[in-house]
């Protein structure tokens, strides 16, 4: 997983990292065991973080529609990554946010369709800023 | 079908944290974490999964 390679980089800007999944613990240490992640992982079943960060529900093109899907195959050849068992709510999206020690939001990227995932990079990028 | 939504919405991220800061959610081992003891005393980046992989 690309966020667990970057993690050192992420723990030399300053930032805790932590990833929200669907579903129970159980799926979530199978994830970490499987992943070989040493990230912590929370399971939010009920999905009330997803709500509260804005995250939305995609629509059947935005889940599968050609362009998405371009853009997957395009996501797993440059960066070798497949798509892992989705648990939970098909449609249920994510993203990523930066949140600083004052409980301001300082930058967020929310998926709008299944292909539009931050970077690592991007995140890093978000967080230097932050940091000057 | 799979729950999809009907019409396209938008994601719509706050500016600020306080609704997620009181959220608890079990980590891989099933401790309770308050989602503010992510970011009291240094940046967070939380990442919201779509998939497990």
């Amino acid at each position: 997983m690309q966020l667990h390679r970057a993690r050192e980089r992420f723990a030399r800007a300053g930032a805790r990292l932590a990833l929200i999944g669907q579903a129970t613990p159980p799926h979530a240490a199978h994830f970490r065991r499987t992943q070989g992640i040493e990230l912590p992982v929370l399971a939010d079943a009920e999905r009330l973080s997803f709500k509260a960060a804005g995250a939305k529900l995609a629509t059947m093109d935005e889940l599968l529609g050609p362009i998405v899907v371009i853009k997957g195959v395009m996501a797993i050849a440059k960066h070798r990554v497949f798509q892992g068992r989705q648990i939970g709510d098909l449609a249920q999206l994510g993203g990523a946010m930066l949140v600083g020690v004052d409980g301001t939001i300082v930058w967020s990227h929310m998926s709008e369709d299944a292909s539009d995932i931050a970077s690592p990079a991007q995140i890093l990028h978000a967080l230097d800023g932050e940091a000057a | 079908m799979f729950g999809t939504a009907t019409e396209r919405q938008h994601a719509t991220p706050p500016r600020r944290a306080d609704g997620l800061a009181d959220i608890e959610l079990p980590d891989h081992e099933g401790r309770l974490v308050r989602l503010a003891e992510l970011w009291h005393d240094q940046p967070a980046v939380l990442v919201w999964l779509r998939h497990y992989g």
